[in-house]
Order: structure tokens, then sequence, then C-alpha cells
């Protein structure tokens, strides 16, 4: 046999244990899992460069109102010393670099002595749980509700869900969220004499819940049944479908063990992205129900232009949504058996 | 002060908002309180404040928490005629108008039972014009004043010992427990005024330097404000205390049983920071909130409905709006030009279309309810056909106007309110001009910078009623700084100069007059509108809605004299 010399093959030098732990399923998924999370830096990184870059050529200064009397020059001076933007550009740069490595996101320019670790970890844990509770409404509701409409295509079923759904995508959620609050609050007060109604402001773990829930996932919920009954259909042409009905299968099984996992694999690749923007807040639902979110935390720090708390927050959101993909590339390999890890 | 954004439709952001009631025609007359445990009062804050620290505190809905929880040297009257005791039983002024001696009460205490010393007030003003901690409300009020403090500008707040050096030398002290002296730069009538803002508040240094973990440095911003994170650490001298802070979602206060002038009724007050106006009024109408700000939108709602109507008061704020003319530039470097774009607006229509008759049209400087309004000067009145003559009479050609743009802030208020006058200019003077539309922060840049022809609407809101906070708005020194225009008036500054540090007031009054007429006449400014709010509030509220009883509404309210009805 012929030997290309020079080049030793793959793994060759490491040690044979390690070869062989990665030669196994479970191997080579953790040394996936492992090379992911080290990408992650890099990408980090280059969002932390990005948003810095944006942030320091947007016109205006952080010091600027947005009408009536402007701090006097003296006061702006005396603010930049305050927060280092007396520095060179770059020299602000590395030392936010520096901070960043010990876990030190600094102080907010708006919250005064707040540290942006502190107000993200006021905002964020009232976002995660009010995206992880619409994440859990959309995966169930929408894909259900996906499937029944395939498997009753052409019906009065399937044109009724999907109707929802056009309705659903088509209205933007700060309309579904004003006209929920009108129904389910104002009016419903107004009927049963303030016995029965839904609070439409402000966060608790209770019915303050259903409203924002429920404005959250419905585009999503209507954007996964779309996705899941399109390609639901798609598999029920397919052979093995045809063979699994033919040779007398029960329904449920052909469903959930044939269909299902063939058609849920475009789905949750969208899931992924729809977890990350779930839990990151949505700043329309977190104003119009007055949640004291992440959502809204940033884009009052984007328009103020709280530096510290910009780049805090974008590093955060790259992190959940890198983690949400990797996920997603790990629920692949359990769905399709034909997905290799690299 | 810095009014609160987004809740009006108009970007304004500026002084201290008085709201005065006029002819008292809001009070709401006594009755029965509620027992104590129903003596809850939920009011719409809008925004959390983001210090807890009065001497941080720039904006109406901080000074909201910072009044009630802290408590100044003096207090306006009801009337605004004059101020009154508050943390301080009275004052002396020396016959040369430099020293101040403020005699403390004695029966004063913090929320811990602390009493309250003249050199709390020190410790207090000192951080205020320490300029490592750079309180956006040192310049000009405490700077242009206290002895020494001119040279806030020239020390370096990242060396201590130039700025101890600094503080050392400003004209504060406390000649025993009961006694705050200042030393003035110069003689300032207008200064027991500025004894009654917020920012002026005592601080404790005890508390400050436990919770910054030991004495530190007077360079170290950080540890100087740990203190206001916590409502265990900040202890006030006011009629209430923080018993809760939710992060962007309410404060609770409750009374300080440790106020020299009592416990009030309330038993508790709730702050909530409710940002959407509309989630505001839902909860006005379920009952979660007892009192709000109506956002324009739903003024109509408000007054078709039979109960709700019941339940609205206008009340007029101490805030004037106007659009400015960079006079730095052709052709509205001729004041006949400004004058003619100033009579070209009809106000009245202004006020009705635009902001459904809830603010009222002004066409000179000072507002109504405050020392030195008056409005007998007509110059800027409308009128098209006089403005058509002035154009003509300055030469100038249509063509000329139509390339000037109106710089406008992208909110939908400032477009809506931006595009009636542009039409009015339009049809009253045969022009064809336009808006120019911008982000707020990039319209901030180009107006310090002078690059536009004409902005607005822009304002200011009163900081305490005395002409000084208004007239020193558009003095030459003070370009670019709300003055964006910057136009050159003969004898306008020696005017301001002179008023600002003459001690007899009718002197000043007069002085100020014949200033308020240079602005009219010369139109600095196109004077629009005053702002006036219109909130809502429960039946069973009882508040002493003025004339003006230190009793502002939402963002500057106080709480202690208001309670609950039976209901």
């Amino acid at each position: 046999m012929a030997v290309i010399a020079g080049r030793p093959t793959r793994g060759a030098l490491l040690p044979p244990w390690f070869t062989a732990f990665t030669g196994t399923r479970g191997g080579a998924l953790a040394i996936f899992v492992v090379r992911r999370i080290l990408w992650m830096i890099p990408v980090v990184f280059f969002v932390i460069v990005i948003t810095f870059v944006l942030m320091h050529l947007a016109p205006g200064s952080p010091w600027d109102k947005n009408g009536g009397r402007q701090l006097s020059q003296t006061v702006i001076n005396n603010l930049n010393v305050k927060y280092g933007l007396d520095k060179p550009v770059v020299y602000q740069f590395g030392l936010y670099l520096w901070n960043v490595v010990h876990f030190d996101f600094g102080f907010s320019y708006q919250y005064e002595g707040k540290t942006v670790t502190t107000l993200i970890g006021e905002g964020w844990p009232y976002t995660a749980i009010l995206g992880s509770l619409a994440f859990l409404l959309i995966v169930p509701v929408g894909v259900g509700l996906g499937v029944i409409a395939a498997l009753r295509q052409n019906t009065r079923v399937d044109y009724a869900t999907m109707g929802f759904a056009t309705v659903a995508a088509s209205f933007p959620n700060f309309v579904i969220g004003a006209m929920m609050v009108v129904l389910f609050s104002v009016l419903l007060y107004q009927w049963t004499g303030g016995q029965f109604y839904l609070p439409s402001s402000n966060f608790g773990l209770d019915d303050h819940l259903v409203l924002p829930v429920v404005t959250l996932a419905l585009l999503p919920i209507a954007y996964t049944a779309r996705l899941t009954r399109a390609s639901t259909l798609e598999t029920l042409r397919q052979d093995y479908i045809r063979t699994a009905w033919a040779k007398g299968l029960p329904e449920r099984l052909v469903v959930f063990k044939h269909i299902l996992k063939n058609s849920l694999i475009p789905v949750v690749t969208t899931l992924g992205p729809t977890f990350a923007f779930l839990v990151t807040g949505s700043v329309i639902v977190e104003t119009v129900f007055n949640i004291p979110g992440i959502g809204r935390a940033f884009v009052t720090s984007v328009e103020s232009y709280d530096y510290p708390m910009i780049l805090g927050t974008t590093v955060l959101f790259s992190i959940v949504i890198a983690v949400a993909n990797l996920i997603v590339d790990i629920a692949y390999v359990f769905i399709d058996p034909r997905v290799r890890l690299t | 002060m810095q009014v609160r954004t987004g809740i009006r439709a108009l970007a304004l952001a500026s002084a201290g908002i008085f709201v005065v009631s006029a002819c008292g025609t809001s009070t709401t007359t006594g009755g029965t309180p509620a027992s104590p445990d129903k003596q809850i009062y939920r009011v719409n804050d809008g925004t959390e404040p983001n210090s807890y620290d009065p001497g941080q505190e720039t904006y109406t809905y901080e000074a909201a928490v910072g009044r009630n929880v802290f408590e100044p040297l003096l207090t306006p009257k009801s009337d605004l005629s004059d101020v009154q005791p508050a943390a301080a039983e009275k004052y002396d002024v020396s016959s040369d108008g430099l020293t101040y001696t403020f005699h403390l009460r004695t029966n004063a205490k913090w929320s811990d039972g602390q009493p309250v010393k003249g050199a709390d007030f020190v410790y207090g003003w000192k951080r205020l014009l320490n300029p490592a901690l750079a309180a956006g409300y040192v310049d000009p009020f405490f700077d242009g004043t206290v002895a020494g403090a001119q040279n806030y500008g020239s020390t370096d707040p990242a060396n201590q010992s130039a700025v101890d050096s600094f503080l050392q030398g400003l004209g504060l002290s406390a000649p025993d427990d009961h006694t705050f002296v200042v030393k003035l730069q110069h003689p300032a009538a207008y200064f027991k005024w500025v004894a009654t803002l917020w920012v002026g508040a005592p601080i404790r240094q005890d508390i400050v330097e436990k919770a910054g973990g030991g004495a530190f440095p007077s360079t170290d911003a950080t540890k100087a404000e740990v203190w206001a994170q916590s409502k265990d650490t900040i202890i006030g001298n006011g009629p209430f205390k923080i018993s809760e802070i939710v992060s962007k979602d309410h404060v609770t206060l409750v009374p300080n049983n440790n106020y020299w002038g009592g416990g009030s009724k309330l038993q508790q007050v709730v702050l909530d920071f409710i940002a959407d106006g509309n989630t505001a009024f839902s909860d006005y109408k379920t009952g979660a909130l007892d009192q709000i700000n109506v956002p324009i939108a739903d003024v109509t709602v408000v007054r078709g409905d039979p109960n709700l109507s019941k339940e609205a008061h206008l009340l007029p704020e101490l805030t004037v709006f106007w659009m400015t003319y960079n006079t730095k530039k052709a052709p509205l470097d001729n004041a006949d030009v400004r004058m003619a774009f100033s009579k070209a607006i009809d106000r009245d229509k202004l006020v009705n279309d635009v902001e459904h008759g809830t603010d009222k049209a002004i066409e000179s400087f000072f507002p109504r309810g405050m020392n030195g309004y008056d409005d007998s000067d007509k110059a800027q009145s409308f009128d098209p056909t006089a403005a058509k003559a002035l154009l003509q009479k300055a030469g100038v050609t249509a063509d000329q106007l139509n390339k000037l743009k109106l710089l406008t802030r992208n909110t939908t208020g400032n477009k809506t309110l931006n595009q009636f006058i542009v039409d009015q200019w339009n049809t009253n003077l045969g022009l064809n001009m336009s808006l120019d539309v911008i982000d707020s922060k990039t319209v901030t840049r180009n107006i310090r910078k002078g690059q536009f022809d004409i902005y607005g609407p822009d304002g200011w809101g009163a900081d305490y009623p005395d002409q000084q906070d208004w007239a020193d708005i558009f003095t030459s020194t003070s370009c670019h700084g709300l003055n964006f225009g910057c136009p050159t008036l003969a004898g306008y500054d020696d005017l301001v100069q002179k008023a600002d540090t003459e001690v007899n007031q009718t002197q000043r009054n007069t002085d100020y007059a014949q200033a308020q007429k240079i602005l009219i006449d010369q139109a600095a400014v196109g004077f629009i509108f005053q702002q006036y709010e219109y909130d809502l509030w429960k039946p069973y509220v009882h508040i002493i809605n003025g004339p003006f009883d230190d009793e502002y509404l939402p963002g500057d309210q106080q709480y202690k004299n208001a309670y609950i009805l039976q209901h």
C-alpha cells in the first residue's frame, strides 16, 4: 500500500485512549461540544469589536439629552473623567476587554453606581421565565396544530388552523397585546364588576403571566404551525409512509414514529433561534405589560448610549444564541442518524 | 429639572416642572379619611429613578422620590410668592447679601432616629460640588453661587489633592449642630430658591462611608454611591422613607415616623414605573392605579366618558415651549424675518388641533402662575398680514426661505406638532418649507454645533419660580446650552446680570420685565405654548392640589398631606 510521507494521520500523535474515546459516538459528541464552546470565544470577541465600533461611530454622546437644557461642558468633562471616556478609544477598548476577561462588565451610565452585572441580574430572570414559558407553549401547540392541519389537509380543520396561523402571524404583537389588555383586563373587569379579569401590567408568578406569555407565543406558534404543516405534508408523500400505512400500522404509530421524527427536522432548526429570541426579551411585550425585563433595558440602554450596558447585554445575547444553536445541532444527532458531527 | 419624556408626546427635557393650580380649581374638598389599612396610594411615576442619591437626581420622576425621602432647607410657598421653612426653621441674610445663615429645626430627625445636623448639610453640599461625582444639577445653580465654587470647572476631578483643596475652600460651614452657613460669590436674591432644590439635601457621612466600606478618597465616585443602592442605607430626613425597591417595577414609600412634622396619613405610596401611557390608562380603569397622566391619544376618550371626565384635572405647569431660530445664519439673522415666522403661527389652533386643548397658547417668556408673567407685549401675536409685510420689509425672497428646514426630533409628538407649524408658515407666508426629521441624538449634536436653520419645539420648565432661572438661558455666555439660536441681544446680558445680583425685588422685577421684552421684540425665539398636565385621579384621593402647595402632580408630588377618603 502506498504511504503518503510527511503527514501523520489525524490523531496519530494523540494517546490511544484518547482516540479510542473520540471514536465512540458519545466521545465524538463531547469533543464536538467542547470545540463549539471554545469557538464561542472568538465569536464573542468579534461581537464586542463590532458593537464597540458601531457604538462609538454613532453620532452624539451619552451625555446629550433628548431636548431641553443640555449639561454644561464642565459637567460633561467631569462625567468623561468619571467613566474613563477622556482616554483614547483604543485604550478604552483594551481596558474593557481586560475587565471582561475578569468578568467585570463595568458600571452603567444611566443608573448611578449600578454595575451592568447587577442590572442584567435584575432583569434577565423575568425575561427568561416569560420566554421559557412561551417556548413551552409554542412547541406542543405549534407542532400539534401543524400536524393536525397536515393530516386533515383541505378540510375545515386545516382551513381553521391555517386561518388562525395567518391572522396570528399578520398582527404585530403590540396590537395583539393592546387588544388582549382591552378585552381581558379592562372590559372583563367592567363586565364582571371587578370579579374576574387578567392583570394587564407588572410581573408576578400568577395570573400576571397569562397575557404576556400568550402575546409572546402567538407569532412563533403561528410560524411553527405553518412550518410543521408544510414539512409534514412533504413527509406524508414519502414512499416509506405509504408503506407504513399499507402494512396496516395504527395511525398513532405512523404519526409519532414515522412522520413526526422526519417532519420535525426543519422545525427543530427554527426552534433554536426562536428560543434565543424569546429569552432575550421582547421590547414590545415588556413595554405593553410593563415587565421589568432585559429586553426593555437593552433598548433604553441603546437609546441613551449607555455603552457598558449595551456591550454587556450584547455579549449575553450572543452567548445565548450560540448556546441555543449548539443545542439544536446536538438535537439533530438524536433525530436524524444521517447527521455526522465534525 | 429634566421633564420626563415619552409620557407626553413632546420630547422636552428641561427644568423642574412646577405644577400650579390656577384659582385652586382642582382642590378636592376634605372628607373622612379611610382606615389606616386603606391608606395606600398608587401612582404612575413613569420611569425608574436613575439614582436614589438626591444630589444625582435631575428628572421629575427622580425628584418624585427624592423630594419625599429627603427635605431641603426651604420649600416654595403655596402661592409661589416666596419660600417657607422646611428643614430650616428660618434663615438670615447678611446686609451685604453674601452670607446666608440657615437655622435648622432642633427637633428634626433622620429616619433612623439620629438628629439632623448642620454638618449633614455641609457634607451633602460638598458631595454635590465634588467634581469627581459630576452631579448634573451643580451647574449653574451651585457653582454659580457658592463662594469658591467658581473653580468647579478648573478642578481636575481625577486629582485627589486638587479636589480636596477645592472642597476645603468652599464657603460652606456648620458653626454648630443647628446652623448651616453658606457664603456666596456675589449677592444673589434668588439663592433662597436654590435652597429649595431637592438636590441640596443633607447627606449622612457615617452612612455613606459605612456602605462604602470605610472612609474613601474624595475622587472615588464608585464607593460614594454604594449607599444609594439599598433601601436599608437610604436614610433620609423627609416625611417618607423607602420600604421596597423593585428595580424597573416600583418603589414603595412608607411614613418616616421620626419626621419632625409627624407621620403622614398615607401608610403606603407605591410609585409604579409604567413607561407605556396606554398600559397605565388600563391600570387606572381597573383600579390598579389611583392616579395617572393621560396620554395625548386618550384625551378625547376621557372627555367622552361620563365617569372619567369627572376625575380629570387640567393643571398648568411652569413650562413654556418655543421655536429656536439660528440667528447666526442668513436670513434668520434679521429680526424681522424671525418675527415674521413668529407671527405666522396660529397658536390657539395649534393647541386645540394638535394638543386637544390640554396646553395653552403663550406669546411671552415667563409662564402664567409665576412671578414676572406679563402678556401685555403682543409683538409675536398671530397676524399673517403683518408677517408678510415684515418679510417684504426685510427684502427676502420666497426661494431663500424655502431652503430653510425645520429640524425635528423623530418622535410622533414632535413630528405632528412641527408639521402643523410648517403648514402654518406655508399657508400664511405663501412658502413651501419642509421638515428635516432625524434621530434625537443627532439633532442634539447638530443644535449644539449650531448646524440647523429652525429647531423646535424646545422649552424650559421652572426649577423654582424666580425669573433668574429663566432669564439666564438667553445670555450670550450660555449659547448652546439651551440657547441654541444664540441671538445677539443689545443690553440683555447687562440687564440680566444686574437683576441676578440685585437685592431689591421691585428693581429685579422691572429689569427682568425689560429683558423679557427684548426677547419678545427681537424674536430671539418664537414662543408657542405653555404646557399643562392632564391627569386623572380617583374621587377618593384627597390631594391638596395647590395652588402649588408643594403638591405638584406626578413626578413632583409631595404626599405628606394627601390621604385616601372613605369609599
